[in-house]
């Protein structure tokens, strides 16, 4: 990797860091839509949706499931603080599609229920994408 | 000499006895390594999400959520107290039922009803027999608390708290310390209370860019920042457990051995007498006879 075009990526979990290593680009999964993080972004503080994260190291590119979360961008250090992350090969179809099952039988009764469907609907669709073979 | 018999054979079941929690406390010991790692392994994700929401009540004029409002004209609390599945570890669910119940008594003196979820055998069977009420029991946590656990436990307290069907939330469990000390505490949790730093120096602010605005990412951040909480207390009471259950085996260890030694001192000295009478018979004989 070339030097000065790289910059620090963690990823933490309450149980584990998953991740600290060195990026040239990282695409983070936020609210409203992919971002891509490039050395020397402005200080940036964004929520992040389920989905895949992808990271250019030196290795490679590393791939992430990110459970919703949060990342913040500052001195070229990236933290993105997630309640769960795994590898996506991690993921099982099967449980993904019992989860999309159990997603639709909430019941939505009131404004709350409705998020809480509509969240864990968007999680078992992602689920269900990146196990798609 | 029947006598002989019985201490051989007491002094046989405590070496059993020596061996079984020798290998507990030894098990206990290797847990307890793996649950203080797993206790430290949430700390980035704590420090950073409290310096998050310390930059946002910054950001954002003023701190307002739901999570942070006192409902005083509601007289529920929920508590949410912290057990072991399994014994054998000393005073360690004494100690804490001990602090809960205190606790329940001086907010039943109140007039504050407290609604008990209880976590672990230990304090369900404790509760059961003092005949007190546990609305909720919460079986399936074990000794290893996965986040993905802790976390609906937290989100449907934190939602009765929104709804306002309790005013206060506390935890009671065995806050870890250090290896060699451990206290049973009742903790709140909700309503949120958040101290701003005063006075502090601006120097050190940084001026983000916010995807969404900072008082809609605080809506997030502090629900998160409960559900760490309750995570956490979870893996001390788990490491605190395992604590315990080494120095309570260590004990037993330690006294089955004084044991071992006294029952052989008992065992020489029966058998030092038996050989004692043999010959004094033999020679009370040899003597009648000469």
């Amino acid at each position: 990797m070339a030097e000065g075009k790289s910059f620090q990526l963690a990823v933490v979990t309450p149980e584990a860091a998953i991740l600290d290593t060195e990026a040239s680009f990282v695409a983070l999964p936020a609210h409203d839509g992919e971002i891509g993080v490039l050395r020397n972004r402005a200080p940036l503080l964004i929520k992040l949706d389920v989905g895949l994260l992808r990271a250019e190291t030196a290795d490679g590119t590393r791939r992430l499931y990110i459970d919703g979360g949060f990342a913040e961008m500052i001195d070229n250090r990236l933290t993105v603080l997630t309640e769960d992350a795994r590898d996506p090969a991690e993921l099982e179809r099967a449980d993904a599609e019992r989860c999309f099952e159990q997603a639709q039988a909430m019941t939505a009764e009131d404004s709350a229920a409705l998020a809480n469907r509509e969240k864990a609907l968007r999680r078992a669709r992602v689920q269900l994408r990146l196990t798609a073979s | 000499m029947a006598n002989r018999r019985v201490l051989v054979r007491r002094r046989n079941s405590t070496r059993n006895i020596r061996k079984i929690t020798r290998t507990m406390q030894l098990i206990a010991t290797a847990r307890f390594q793996a649950a203080f790692n797993r206790a430290t392994a949430s700390r980035p994700y704590t420090d950073k999400l409290a310096q998050l929401i310390e930059g946002l009540a910054r950001a954002a004029t003023g701190l307002d959520h739901p999570l942070m409002e006192t409902h005083e004209d509601v007289p529920h609390e929920a508590l949410l107290v912290l057990t072991s599945d399994r014994g054998l570890c000393g005073g360690y669910n004494a100690n804490v039922l001990r602090t809960v119940v205190e606790h329940l008594d001086s907010r039943a003196e109140a007039g504050i009803e407290t609604a008990v979820t209880m976590v672990g055998k230990k304090g369900t069977n404790y509760f059961r027999f003092l005949r007190r009420e546990v609305a909720e029991v919460v079986s399936d946590i074990g000794d290893k608390p996965r986040f993905e656990q802790v976390e609906p436990v937290a989100n449907r307290l934190m939602e009765a708290f929104i709804r306002g069907e309790i005013a206060a939330l506390h935890v009671g469990y065995m806050k870890f310390a250090s290896a060699g000390k451990q206290m049973p505490v009742v903790e709140r949790l909700l309503p949120l209370s958040y101290e701003a730093p005063e006075g502090e120096d601006t120097a050190g602010e940084v001026l983000y860019e916010f995807s969404p605005s900072p008082q809609e990412l605080l809506d997030e951040l502090l629900p998160a920042s409960v559900r760490v909480r309750l995570f956490q207390a979870f893996t001390d009471a788990a490491v605190s457990e395992q604590v315990a259950r080494m120095v309570a085996m260590k004990a037993a260890t330690d006294a089955a051995e004084d044991m071992i030694k006294r029952l052989t001192m008992q065992y020489n000295r029966a058998r030092q007498t038996q050989v004692t009478m043999e010959l004094l018979d033999i020679v009370g004989g040899a003597n009648a006879l000469a």
